[in-house]
């Protein structure tokens, strides 16, 4: 059927039959370019608006705290992790002593019953209990616990702290960070909270 | 200042020279709708590349995250299912865009000399995407996208001589696994998208290089690319997002139950556009000569025809013959296309198994939302233990030659038998595989119900009717008129049928004693334990035993007593090896009374030696044992999911 038509338009060369001298385009009216680029613009846009809205789905989803309940985990409704170390079992001496807190751990799609989410330092006075998060507020390494110098010490940057907590050198940025802890009978209840690094105020993370 | 930026751009890069070429193409004979299909092509590719790229920041690829990812992205992420849906629809937008495409080149001739290089560099592109197709299907890693693809790589299995070789090059090893989602992902979303860009390139620079092939004869005067021929363009893409959009919205992009390699998918079908290859394959014909032929030589033949169209058309009648050629091919893939479709529509065990499927789908969407979530183990654990999912399928294989649930065999297909003796076979040869058989043992959908109850206590000789249809009970039957001493259960002629018909389908049939077997069904049925979803009712349950221990009904008659014969009557089941052989009526219907039963049928507490049902206790492992009885209790996580409909209507009327 081409081989009827009365100029092969494709032709070797660019515009051995044109005639427009150069490539000047025929003027058409301006809402035809306006029309033309808009809809280019919105045919883009959209599937790029809801890309972007997809991966901003971070930003949008509320942070979720682990179910508890299962697994083994006893949780109360405040959020405090019942411990497995009973209030007895820790010395009458304040000295520290570190336990792995357990909980459920959602990881997008998945929840893992009773893992270990971090650790803390306990201490009992006077049958109360006071608890660190081992986390250093300075950069996030692990606290130890140092019984010849009586303190708590971070081995990476040599943050160091007394035993209540307050920072022994201009290290770290502030105290260790306490936890909320309640005593009831000789149970030992926990509300677990990591915070921000390297800030002087206790921010939860 | 602006202008100057601008310049200062121009003189450093040459983008208006650059801008130029791109957008001042001269179209001879102005701007037509029938061009927009290469640009439709590359909007379509573009979809894919950004939807595809943030699919990528959410799509994790292992056999126990691939479906669970998927499912994340379609249910929980914000926007998911747009961003998914436009991704799956605009896949098979582009196979339609493709054969439009085609077509428009070849009616219009624009293959031909000196465009055959382009024409053929359209057609690498095309493999390319069906490509694109092929390895996209597999990597949400659920049951269709597994079994179709299996389907592919045995093809290429079959391929002469590098066959096998090349089957487990693409797996990533002799089974589906880990290594395969990570090829197949590799090939997906960086090897074929950077083959395809640099073949368009190329596509579009040859194209360029011989501008357009206009149709003739000339509509208008010539137009330039920017903005006749762009607005059109625009508007075609924006009709293809519209109704890949409107797809997604509305029919949502399909996520089957998750990959399980023990459990064959047997509604596995390729995508719509490989159907006619699948239906190809299927006449009896073509399987005789084999799979290389079928699935490798025949196609390959017809591309080869496709690929020397240009040279075809050099000889007279040449064009006449691709044009032909091309529609006689869409038109045979077409009607294959349609076989398919309505063969599978008539299919009734294929649209069983299709609504199977989405009942899994459904359901493990629904145990994935509940507070456990999908364990680390992957979604299809899931579903392994889940008794509402696994009970169907255990019935089916083990109790539906005999028994039925609500007339089907558990998942909703009829049990067939081919009978051409049956009528209907005479009528209709055909009809000869599709005669439901009778079933030879009682119904159990309703077991331990109300209904249930009732059935027993009024029309016994019914409720156990199917029995006779068993070969046992006519052997049986025969042994007793030939005065032998056998005992087993027989639906109208026993103790139970002469209480039944004698006695409590007429005493309880008077309305004054209607609220009196409500109370005798009411105790029966709380023996089987689940009060809360029977909503049972105490105070009619303790008349009922009031009634079964002696008591006067309404119109002030008794009752013969159950302890007749049966040993135990209400309290807790308990498994013992005593008895008289009249199932025990303690626990009745629970799952410690189910569980004990279906290991030892013929136990003394049980039917003793009038029972004929095989024991399963070495049949079934205990976990399925476990899983089949908690289903036919109801012992399961609570469902919003469709029971499969009666099939009751389609059985054969009692001999």
């Amino acid at each position: 059927m081409s081989s009827h038509a009365p100029a092969p338009p494709g032709a070797e060369g660019s515009c051995a039959d044109c005639h427009c001298s150069d490539h000047t385009p025929p003027r058409r009216g301006f809402l035809y370019k306006f029309f033309a680029g808009a809809l280019s613009v919105v045919a883009g846009v959209i599937p790029g608006a809801a890309g972007l809205a997809f991966f901003m789905d971070p930003l949008l989803r509320k942070p979720k705290t682990g179910g508890g309940g299962s697994g083994g985990v006893v949780k109360d409704a405040e959020g405090y992790i019942k411990m497995s170390i009973p209030l007895d079992a820790l010395p009458n001496d304040g000295a520290p002593q570190k336990f792995a807190v357990f909980d459920d751990i959602i990881n997008a799609w998945n929840k893992q019953p009773n893992q270990p989410i971090g650790s803390v330092w306990l201490r009992k006075i006077n049958n109360q209990v006071i608890a660190f998060n081992v986390t250093c507020p300075h950069l996030g390494c692990a606290v130890e616990h140092r019984s010849a110098q009586g303190d708590f010490y971070c081995p990476c940057h040599t943050s160091a702290f007394a035993l209540d907590g307050k920072k022994l050198n201009q290290i770290p940025p502030r105290d260790m960070d306490s936890l909320d802890v309640k005593v009831s009978g000789n149970d030992i209840w926990i509300k677990f909270q990591n915070f921000r690094g390297a800030t002087s105020e206790k921010v939860v993370s | 200042m602006i202008h100057q930026l601008l310049e200062w751009l121009d003189h450093r890069t040459g983008v208006k020279d650059l801008l130029h070429e791109a957008l001042f193409e001269r179209i001879p004979g102005g701007a037509r709708w029938r061009y927009v299909w290469g640009s439709a092509l590359v909007f379509t590719f573009s979809l894919q590349m950004i939807t595809g790229i943030f699919l990528l920041t959410a799509y994790s690829g292992s056999t126990q995250t691939a479906w669970e990812s998927v499912y994340y992205i379609q249910e929980q992420m914000t926007l998911g299912w747009l961003v998914r849906g436009i991704h799956h629809f605009a896949a098979q937008a582009m196979t339609v865009l493709l054969a439009f495409h085609l077509i428009q080149i070849i009616v219009d001739g624009a293959y031909k000399a000196p465009r055959e290089v382009n024409f053929w560099l359209g057609l690498i592109l095309m493999q390319i995407v069906l490509g694109l197709g092929l390895t996209g299907y597999l990597l949400p890693w659920d049951q269709k996208g597994y079994y179709a693809t299996q389907v592919s790589t045995k093809i290429m299995s079959a391929t002469p001589l590098v066959g096998p070789a090349l089957q487990i090059i693409a797996q990533g090893g002799n089974e589906y696994g880990h290594a395969t989602i990570s090829r197949f992902l590799a090939m997906h979303v960086v090897i074929l998208p950077a083959l395809l860009v640099a073949f368009l390139g190329l596509h579009i620079y040859v194209f360029r290089r011989h501008g357009i092939h206009a149709k003739t004869p000339y509509k208008a005067a010539d137009a330039s690319f920017w903005p006749d021929q762009v607005l059109k363009d625009a508007v075609a893409a924006l009709g293809v997002l519209a109704v890949v959009m409107g797809f997604a919205y509305f029919k949502g992009a399909e996520l089957n139950p998750p990959a399980d390699p023990a459990d064959a998918f047997e509604a596995a079908r390729p995508e719509w556009y490989f159907l006619f290859l699948f239906r190809f394959l299927k006449f009896e014909a073509v399987e005789h000569l084999g799979l290389a032929f079928g699935a490798i030589h025949f196609p390959g033949f017809l591309f080869a025809v496709l690929a020397a169209a240009p040279i075809i058309a050099r000889y007279k009648w040449g064009h006449k013959f691709n044009v032909a050629f091309l529609w006689l091919v869409i038109g045979g893939a077409s009607l294959l296309t349609v076989m398919a479709i309505v063969e599978d529509g008539r299919n009734d065990d294929h649209q069983m198994a299709l609504k199977e499927a989405e009942r899994d789908s459904h359901r493990v969407r629904e145990l994935a939302q509940s507070d456990t979530m999908i364990p680390v183990e992957g979604a299809v654990s899931l579903l392994r233990k889940d008794a509402f999912t696994q009970g169907p399928k255990l019935f089916a294989k083990h109790c539906a030659s005999c028994h039925r649930y609500d007339g089907h065999n558990g998942r909703g297909r009829l049990l067939r038998i081919n009978d051409p003796e049956d009528p209907r076979s005479k009528t209709d040869p055909t009809n000869a595989n599709r005669i439901a058989a009778h079933p030879e043992a009682t119904d159990l959908a309703d077991f331990g119900s109300r209904t249930w109850m009732k059935s027993i206590l009024l029309d016994y000789s019914n409720h156990l009717g199917a029995l006779k249809n068993a070969q046992w009970f006519k052997d049986d039957l025969q042994a007793k008129t030939d005065g032998k001493d056998v005992a087993f259960v027989n639906p109208t002629d026993s103790e139970m049928a002469s209480a039944v018909n004698d006695e409590y389908a007429k005493l309880f049939s008077k309305p004054e004693n209607a609220e009196d077997l409500n109370a005798v069904i009411e105790f029966l049925v709380a023996q089987r334990n689940r009060s809360e979803a029977d909503k049972i009712d105490a105070k009619l349950v303790a008349r009922g035993k009031e009634i079964l221990d002696g008591g006067k009904l309404k119109d002030g008659a008794t009752i013969t007593q159950c302890s007749n014969c049966h040993d135990k009557i209400g309290g807790k089941f308990e498994v013992a090896d005593s008895g008289n052989g009249y199932p025990d009526l303690a626990g009745y219907g629970s799952k410690e009374w189910l569980t004990a039963f279906l290991k030892n049928p013929g136990g003394e507490q049980f039917y003793g030696k009038k029972n004929r049902m095989p024991a399963y206790g070495d049949k079934l492992r205990p976990d399925e044992l476990d899983l089949l009885v908690r289903w036919m209790t109801g012992d399961f996580y609570p469902t919003h999911v469709e029971e499969y409909a009666s099939r009751k209507g389609e059985l054969p009327k009692a001999k």
